[in-house]
C-alpha cells in the first residue's frame, strides 16, 4: 500500500508514500475485506475492472490527509517468490489471516518473518483476524493472537467483511501510525509534504540526492536467473 | 577519428598535387603511397588503383559503422571548390563535406549552449564538445512546445522554457553517458535527473500554486518527450549494448513458445473458453500487451500494460484480487508473446520515472506483469502443480504440437472483432438512417404545420381587417358629369335639411364648421336615400351612409357598392382611394367619420369626382338613373364635393378630354372592381363584423345614384363571362348571389 499525501489548502497536509501490503492467503476473505471497504468508499461508482487487487483510498485525519494505495499481493504458495516485488518499498502491511483457519495463522508468520528479513525500513505492520462473524469456529484465539501481535510491534484487530465491523477501524490505525512514522523518522520512501507551510521549500520527507538514487534503484526482474522460483530472494531488498 | 587520419593525407596529397606543376617529378612521386611497387595516380590519392579501391571500401565501411551507432550528422554540401585537382577522388570530396559539417555542428552546439544559459540545471558541456556529431533534431524541441501549449497552457511560459531545456540536457547527457556508463549507472543518472526535475518543480516560483497532480503530469510529460527521442536512438536505452536484453529476448520468446500447451488449468485460473466474451476480452488484453512494444515511452508502456491489465481483471470477473489477477495475466502472457518482452520491462524498470513505477494503477499492474514474467521464466512442474514427468514430456515435444484450444479460438477472435465492428458500423448506419427518416418526418410535419400556421394567421388578418373592397366607381360620363352639376346646386339647398335631420348623432363629431356645410349636404341626401331605400338600412348606418354619397352615385345596387366602395378605390386613380377609406373608416366609427371625414373628403372630393366621371362613362344608361338618385339624399353629399370640381372642369373642356381618355381605363377596371366587390360581400354575409361594413356600404350604395348604375355594370360584368372567371373564388360567388 502506498500512502501518499495530499496537498489541500486549508489542511497542512502530510504526503506520504506508502507501499502497504495486504498479505494474504486464498481463501482469506480478504477479497471480500477490501470490497466491503471499497464499496463503502465508492458506493456510487464501482467499477469491477478496478477490483479489489489495486485501489487507493484518502484518509482524512486531525489535520492531515493520507493517500493509501494499497496493493494486493497474490498469496498462493507459488508466488511467494514475487511477493518482494509486491513489498517493495512499503510503508505498511496489512496481514489478513481467518480466525477460523490455523493454518494461514500459521502462514502469516512465515510472511512477517520474511517482511523483517527483507524490509529493512520500518514497517508499519497490522494483523488483522478475519471473519470474526464466526466466532462458533475460531481457532485462533484472540489472546493468541494479540500476543503475537505485540510481539511483531503489530496492530491487531478481528473484523467482519460480512457484517462491516472494524474494518474502518484497521484502515484508520494504519493511516494514523504512518503519520507518526511519517513525522517522527525519515523514511526515504515515505514522502510527506507540507503544503502550507511554505518556509520549508523543500518537502520534509523529499529523499536526498543520494537517496533517491537509491530509491529509484530498480531491481532486476527475477528472469536475470540468480533467483530460483520457491526460493526466498534475499536479494530483493532495496 | 577516422577522418583525421583522412584529413592529413589529403592535405600530404595537396602537397603533392601542387608538385605537379614543377618540372622536376620524383620517381617516388608516381609511385603508389601504399608502397606497392605499381604507378599511383592523382585521382585516386596517388594510389594505384588496387590500394585506392581498398581505400575506399575501408572508408565506406567506417563511415557506415559510425552512422548506425550514432545519429547520422546532418549533409551539407560543401560550398567551396576546391581548387586543386577540381578532378579530385569522390574521398576527397567527402572529406571536405565532413570537415563543414563538423563546422557546422559546432555553430549549432554553440546556438545550443547560448539556449542553454537560461537553464537552471548546470551541467558541463564538455562532453556535448566531445561528441560535436550529434545534435537533438529540432522536431522534439517543436514537439514539446505545441503539446506543452496544449497541455499546459496555465503554466507560465518560463517551465516550458526551462522543460524543453531540461529534456535537453536530459538527452544530451543519457547520449554522452551512454557510451561510458553501464545500464545500471545510466539509469541511476536518468532518475536522478527525474529527481532534480521534481526538486525543480518543489522549488521554483513558478510552481508555487500548481497543483501536485499537474507537477505529476509535467514529469510525465517531460519524461515522455525525452525518453521518446531517446527510445528510438539503438542501442542506447532500449536492450542497450553491453547488456543481454535481446538474447534473453529471443530466449524468453521461445520459453512461452515451448510453454504454449498450458492452459487456463494448469493456472488453476478460471477461464470459461466457451464464452465468447473471455475471448473478446482475451483478445483485447493481448492486443494491448504486443502493443506494448510499440508504444515508444516508457508512459506509454505502462498505459499499454494498465490496459491489458484491465481487461484481464474484467477477464477474471467481477471483483478480482491478486490471486485471480496474477495467474490469469500469465495465461494472457503466454498466449500473446509479446515481442522483445523482456528488453521492454527492462526499459521501463530503468528509465521509467521511479517515483511513478512505485506508486499508482500502472505501477501496480507492471508490478504483475513482471511477476509473471519472472514466474514464466522459472516455472517448473512443481509451480504448476503437476507431475515432473508430464511436465518433462509437454516441454520436450516440439512447440508447434502443443497449441491448445486457445490458440484456434484466439485467432478466431481476430475474425469475430472484425466481425463485430462491421456490425457495429452497420448499427451505426441504420441509426443514422432512422434519425434521417426522423428528421424527414419532422421537417414534413413541420412544413405541414407552417403551413397551417399561416392559413390561420392569413385567416385570421382576414377577419380581423376584412378587406373590403368597393364596387368600382365608374366615373360618370360627362353627360352624368353635367348631371352631377345639378345636385351640386341642390347640395346647397338640401344641407340646411339634412342638419336637421342628422344633428342627434352627427353633429358633435361634426365639429368642424367649415366641413358642417359639406356634411349637411351629404345628411340632406341620406336622408333622401334613407326614405327611398329605407328597407335595407338602418337609421344608424344612414349616418355612416352620409359619407359614401360620393360613391353612391355610382354604387347604385347598395350592397354591392358598398363593398365594392374599397374596389373601387383601390383601383381607381388616387384621388379615389383616401376618399373611399375615409368614407369606410367613418361608417365603422361615426364620431370619426364626422371630422375627418369632412375635410379630407373634400380634398377627396375633387379626385373621386374624376374617377366618377370615368365611371359614369363607362354606363351611360346608368348615368341617367344615377341622377335621378342624386338628389335623393346621401349621393348628394358626396356628389357635391365629387361635383363642384367636375362642374368647373366639365365646363373645362381640356377636362373632358382627359376623361374620356380615363373611360378605358374604367372600363378595365370594372372587372376588377367586380371580384373586389365578391370579397366584399362574402364578408359582410359571412362575418358578423361584416355588419357594420354593411351599413357602410348600404349607404354608400344607397346614398350615391350613381352605384346604382354601377350595380348595373357589376351586374352585366358577373353576367359576362369575363366577370364569371374573375369572380372563381368562393366569395365573388356568394358576393354575386347577394348582389
Amino acid at each position: 500500500m502506498a500512502v501518499q499525501g495530499w496537498h489541500q489548502t486549508p489542511l497542512p497536509s502530510v504526503a506520504t508514500k506508502l507501499l502497504t501490503k495486504s498479505l494474504l492467503l486464498p481463501g482469506v476473505g480478504k477479497t471480500s475485506l477490501v470490497v466491503r471497504y471499497i464499496g463503502k468508499m465508492f458506493s456510487k461508482h464501482i467499477s469491477p475492472t478496478i477490483g479489489a487487487s489495486f485501489f487507493t483510498c484518502n484518509i482524512n485525519l486531525d489535520d492531515a490527509r493520507i493517500k493509501l494505495q494499497v496493493w494486493d499481493t497474490a498469496g498462493q504458495e507459488r508466488f511467494r517468490s514475487m511477493a518482494p516485488m509486491y513489498y517493495r518499498n512499503a510503508n505498511a502491511a496489512l496481514l489478513v489471516y481467518d480466525i477460523t483457519s490455523a493454518n494461514s495463522f500459521a502462514s502469516i508468520k512465515g510472511w512477517v518473518k520474511e517482511l523483517q528479513n527483507n524490509v529493512p525500513e520500518p514497517m508499519i505492520l497490522s494483523l488483522v483476524g478475519n471473519k470474526s462473524d464466526l466466532e462458533d469456529n475460531r481457532a485462533v484465539t484472540q489472546s493468541e493472537a494479540v500476543q503475537y501481535a505485540a510481539s511483531i510491534g503489530a496492530a491487531y484487530c478481528e473484523t467482519s467483511a460480512l457484517h462491516d465491523q472494524g474494518i474502518d477501524q484497521v484502515f484508520l490505525n494504519t493511516a494514523t501510525e504512518l503519520l507518526n512514522l511519517s513525522s517522527s523518522s525519515l523514511v526515504a520512501s515515505l514522502r510527506s509534504y507540507d503544503s502550507t507551510d511554505y518556509d520549508e521549500k523543500l518537502p520534509i520527507g523529499i529523499p536526498s540526492e543520494e537517496k533517491a538514487t537509491h530509491t529509484g534503484k530498480i531491481e532486476l526482474p527475477a528472469w536475470t536467473g540468480d533467483v530460483k522460483h520457491g526460493e526466498l530472494q534475499r536479494s530483493m531488498c532495496c | 577519428m577516422w577522418y583525421g587520419h583522412n584529413l592529413q593525407r589529403s592535405y600530404k596529397y595537396m602537397i603533392f598535387a601542387s608538385k605537379m606543376p614543377s618540372l622536376r617529378i620524383d620517381q617516388s612521386d608516381l609511385k603508389c603511397k601504399n608502397g606497392c611497387d605499381y604507378f599511383g595516380n592523382p585521382q585516386w590519392q596517388g594510389y594505384c588503383s588496387k590500394c585506392h579501391r581498398e581505400q575506399l571500401q575501408r572508408q565506406r565501411r567506417a563511415e557506415k559503422a559510425s552512422s548506425a551507432t550514432l545519429p547520422k550528422p546532418e549533409k551539407k554540401k560543401p560550398e567551396q571548390i576546391i581548387k586543386l585537382a577540381s578532378h579530385s577522388s569522390f574521398s576527397k570530396f567527402e572529406e571536405k563535406r565532413l570537415r563543414q559539417s563538423e563546422t557546422l555542428k559546432k555553430a549549432n552546439l554553440l546556438k545550443f549552449s547560448v539556449f542553454k544559459k537560461g537553464s537552471a540545471d548546470e551541467h558541463d558541456h564538455t562532453p556535448e564538445r566531445k561528441l560535436p556529431e550529434f545534435k537533438i533534431p529540432p522536431q522534439v524541441n517543436e514537439g514539446m512546445k505545441r503539446e506543452f501549449r496544449v497541455r499546459f497552457s496555465n503554466l507560465p511560459p518560463q517551465v516550458d522554457r526551462e522543460s524543453r531545456v531540461f529534456v535537453h540536457n536530459f538527452v544530451m547527457d543519457v547520449i554522452k553517458c551512454s557510451n561510458v556508463m553501464t545500464v545500471d549507472e545510466l539509469s541511476e543518472r536518468v532518475q536522478r535527473h527525474y529527481q532534480h526535475f521534481m526538486k525543480y518543480m518543489d522549488t521554483s516560483p513558478h510552481f508555487a500554486n500548481t497543483e501536485s497532480e499537474v507537477k505529476e503530469q509535467l514529469i510525465d510529460f517531460v519524461e515522455k518527450h525525452a525518453m521518446t527521442y531517446l527510445h528510438d536512438l539503438p542501442g542506447v536505452v532500449f536492450s542497450p549494448a553491453g547488456t543481454d536484453d535481446e538474447r534473453l529476448d529471443r530466449a524468453m520468446s521461445e520459453r512461452i513458445q515451448q510453454l504454449s500447451w498450458v492452459g487456463e488449468r494448469h493456472l488453476e485460473c478460471r477461464l470459461d473458453r466457451t464464452d465468447s466474451r473471455t475471448g473478446q476480452l482475451l483478445y483485447k488484453a493481448i492486443s494491448e500487451l504486443l502493443a506494448v512494444d510499440g508504444a515508444p515511452g516508457p508512459g506509454g508502456k505502462l498505459a499499454r500494460v494498465r490496459r491489458a491489465c484491465r481487461h484481464v481483471l474484467a477477464l477474471c470477473g467481477a471483483p478480482a484480487s491478486a490471486d485471480d489477477l496474477l495467474p490469469a495475466l500469465i495465461f494472457t502472457v503466454l498466449k500473446a508473446n509479446p515481442p522483445r518482452l523482456v528488453s521492454n520491462i527492462n526499459f521501463v524498470t530503468r528509465f521509467c520515472n521511479a517515483q511513478r513505477l512505485m506508486t499508482g494503477e500502472g505501477g501496480y499492474y507492471f508490478t504483475n506483469l513482471c511477476c509473471a514474467v519472472s514466474f514464466i521464466e522459472n516455472l517448473t512442474a512443481e509451480s504448476l502443480n503437476m507431475d515432473k514427468k508430464e511436465f518433462d514430456c509437454y516441454m520436450a515435444m516440439p512447440a508447434s504440437i502443443g497449441g491448445s484450444t486457445w490458440a484456434a479460438a484466439l485467432s478466431l477472435c481476430g475474425a469475430v472483432r472484425e466481425a463485430e465492428e462491421q456490425r457495429l458500423q452497420a448499427e451505426r448506419l441504420l441509426e443514422d438512417v432512422k434519425t434521417l427518416r426522423a428528421n424527414t418526418i419532422q421537417l414534413a410535419t413541420n412544413a405541414e404545420t407552417f403551413e397551417k400556421e399561416i392559413a390561420h394567421k392569413v385567416q385570421d388578418v382576414l377577419a380581423k381587417t376584412p378587406l373590403e373592397i368597393k364596387p368600382r366607381r365608374e366615373p360618370p360620363k360627362l353627360s352624368s358629369l353635367r348631371n352631377s352639376t345639378i345636385p351640386l346646386i341642390d347640395l346647397d339647398t338640401p344641407v340646411q335639411t339634412p342638419v336637421q335631420i342628422k344633428p342627434p348623432e352627427e353633429i358633435p363629431q361634426i365639429q368642424i364648421p367649415e366641413i358642417n356645410p359639406v356634411e349637411e349636404t351629404a345628411t340632406m341626401t341620406f336622408d333622401k336615400t334613407n326614405d327611398g331605400e329605407s328597407t335595407q338600412n338602418i337609421i344608424d348606418f344612414q349616418s355612416l351612409d352620409k359619407p359614401s354619397p360620393p360613391k353612391s352615385p355610382q354604387n347604385q345596387p347598395w350592397e354591392l357598392k358598398q363593398t365594392g366602395s374599397f374596389e373601387l378605390l383601390t383601383p381607381s386613380p388616387l384621388g379615389f382611394i383616401p376618399f373611399d377609406s375615409r368614407s369606410i373608416d367613418e361608417v365603422m366609427t361615426p364620431d370619426e367619420f364626422g371630422s375627418d371625414h369632412l375635410a379630407p373628403g373634400l380634398s377627396n372630393i375633387n379626385y373621386d369626382i374624376d374617377l366618377s366621371d370615368f365611371s359614369g362613362d363607362n354606363s351611360l344608361a346608368e348615368d341617367t338613373p344615377k341622377e335621378p338618385k342624386d338628389p335623393f339624399s346621401p349621393d348628394g353629399i358626396k356628389k357635391e364635393p365629387i361635383f363642384d370640381p367636375f362642374q368647373p372642369q366639365t365646363s373645362q373642356s381640356p377636362y373632358n378630354t382627359v376623361l374620356e381618355k380615363f373611360d378605358e381605363f374604367s372600363l378595365v377596371d370594372t372587372k376588377s372592381n367586380e371580384i373586389s366587390e365578391a370579397f366584399e360581400v362574402v364578408h359582410k354575409t359571412q362575418n358578423p363584423s361584416t355588419v357594420d361594413f354593411r351599413p357602410n356600404t348600404v349607404p354608400e350604395s344607397t346614398d350615391p345614384f350613381s352605384p346604382v348604375q354601377k350595380e348595373a355594370s357589376i351586374l352585366d360584368d358577373s353576367g359576362s363571362p369575363t366577370a364569371a372567371s374573375l369572380l372563381p373564388s368562393p366569395l365573388q360567388p356568394q358576393t354575386s348571389k347577394q348582389s
